[in-house]
């Protein structure tokens, strides 16, 4: 069971997956948009992605199994209820990554990738990070297995949370049965987190369960008036892998150098993407606000609506 | 690690990065060959603005100058050019000061404003000439 990967085992499946999802949206029975640039951009940040990781796998299965030899409890790979209690660990853990990824731009130099494309398919599922090793994001998964929580546990959750992943990013589903939609993210849900409309800005950052969102105020369910733009708020003109995987840190590298105190840097560094000293560039929130106040919707009450940044006419919508 | 499991770790990994770059190949080839990318049809003035619009809604857009074919656009509002450029069946667009827009290359028709990014290191659009003769003073 320890040399049980899910994403290795779903290969396949993701392959038959794109390929049904191409021939059925050719014979018009789904709706799917595949440009073959976009497509390859996708597929080779998914296979550098792949090899990347290698280089630093090692380092952080050695990091794991350290913090696991120095662990408080015992927990038995075999028990149903430590299945059970990894899975809604991992899920919260993921939904605070994803988050942080967003939110603050050294990581999100890291993650940008996987939202550069004008296209929502499944192969943008497989449009993933060649630096999430070196931004160190994996760090956040440590405690579990400080809990007690086998290395080979989480990573085979990790595992499975990303194959679950997978089959959200497409148009081919519309809505799900309504309390799957409450419960679960699905490809409705994902939709708006892969689109650059300032309303959907930031927002569903739920790998299985969407519950964390509505939780902890970050839900926007997708609207009828309002169809999907996807890609990232300056999106790019070009298609090389190479480009796609570097930019946001060749673009932080620029800002450092030219950061007028220590502030600013760190501030380049980990204040919000979009953030500048002169405020001449925008971030999310500055987006949504400005389009709030374009479209004179009603500003939201620091009580209800401030985490959330939703308009009254947003929140009153729910899943279908 | 037992002798020789390197080596055989190496050949796993290269069956299996070529077998992925094969899967790879026809995956695009496939996609190629279904045509079910986003309908492109050649910009005219209002999709340009409206594309404009979405990236710059706070700009006033002067003068709007389409590309040929409708691959792109180019606008001027105030003292800056907004640039519009077809990126396969999308479009990315960049704002820019007008003196880099009119001080671009323009050769056989084609304008070259380098960008300065890494995301977006240039954007060539043709032009019959450019400046444009109707271009305000």
């Amino acid at each position: 069971m320890d040399d049980l990967d899910p994403v290795s085992l779903a290969v396949p499946f993701f392959i038959l997956a794109i390929v049904l999802e191409i021939v059925l949206a050719r014979m018009g029975l789904v709706r799917a948009n595949y440009e073959p640039k976009d497509t390859f951009t996708s597929l080779a940040m998914g296979l550098g992605s792949s090899v990347a990781g290698l280089a630093t796998a090692g380092v952080i299965f050695a990091a794991s199994l350290w913090v696991y030899q120095h662990r408080l409890f015992d927990i038995p790979m075999t028990a149903v209820w430590a299945w059970v209690l990894v899975f809604l660990l991992e899920d919260k853990i993921y939904y605070w990554f994803h988050r942080l990824a967003h939110e603050r731009r050294f990581w999100w130099a890291s993650h940008v990738n996987h939202h550069t494309s004008q296209h929502y398919n499944l192969s943008t599922a497989l449009r993933q990070t060649w630096t999430g090793g070196v931004a160190g994001t994996w760090l956040l998964w440590l405690p579990l297995s400080l809990i007690g929580f086998p290395p080979a546990m989480v990573a085979i959750q990790k595992g499975i949370s990303l194959v679950y992943q997978f089959w959200i990013h497409t148009e081919a589903v519309g809505k799900m049965p309504r309390w799957f939609e409450t419960v679960f993210n699905t490809p409705s849900h994902h939709r708006v987190h892969h689109a650059r409309n300032p309303r959907y800005l930031d927002r569903n950052y739920a790998g299985i369960l969407i519950i964390w969102d509505r939780m902890f105020g970050t839900f926007q369910p997708e609207l009828e008036g309002e169809p999907c733009r996807y890609g990232i708020v300056k999106n790019l003109a070009t298609f090389n892998p190479i480009r796609v995987a570097f930019h946001e840190w060749a673009a932080i590298g620029r800002d450092l150098m030219g950061a007028r105190s220590l502030r600013d840097a760190a501030l380049y560094l980990f204040g919000r993407p979009g953030w500048s000293p002169d405020g001449s560039r925008e971030t999310s929130e500055q987006i949504r606000a400005r389009w709030a106040a374009a479209a004179g919707a009603a500003r939201p009450s620091p009580a209800t609506g401030a985490e959330t940044g939703l308009t009254p006419d947003v929140r009153s919508e729910s899943p279908a | 690690m037992p002798p020789g499991e390197d080596t055989a770790l190496d050949q796993a990994f290269l069956i299996q990065f070529t077998g992925s770059m094969a899967a790879v190949a026809v995956l695009v080839g496939l996609a190629a060959w279904a045509r079910i990318g986003r309908p492109a049809p050649g910009l005219d003035e209002a999709r340009a603005r409206d594309l404009l619009g979405e990236d710059f809604p706070e700009q006033r857009i002067d003068q709007l100058w389409i590309a040929r074919e409708g691959k792109g656009a180019l606008a001027r509002s105030g003292a800056c050019a907004l640039v519009l450029v077809q990126v396969g069946d999308g479009y990315a667009a960049r704002r820019l000061s007008w003196c880099q827009a009119t001080s671009a290359m323009f050769k056989n028709g084609l304008l070259d404003i380098r960008l300065g990014e890494v995301a977006a290191p240039r954007a060539v659009l043709a032009f019959d000439n450019w400046p444009p003769a109707d271009l305000a003073a």
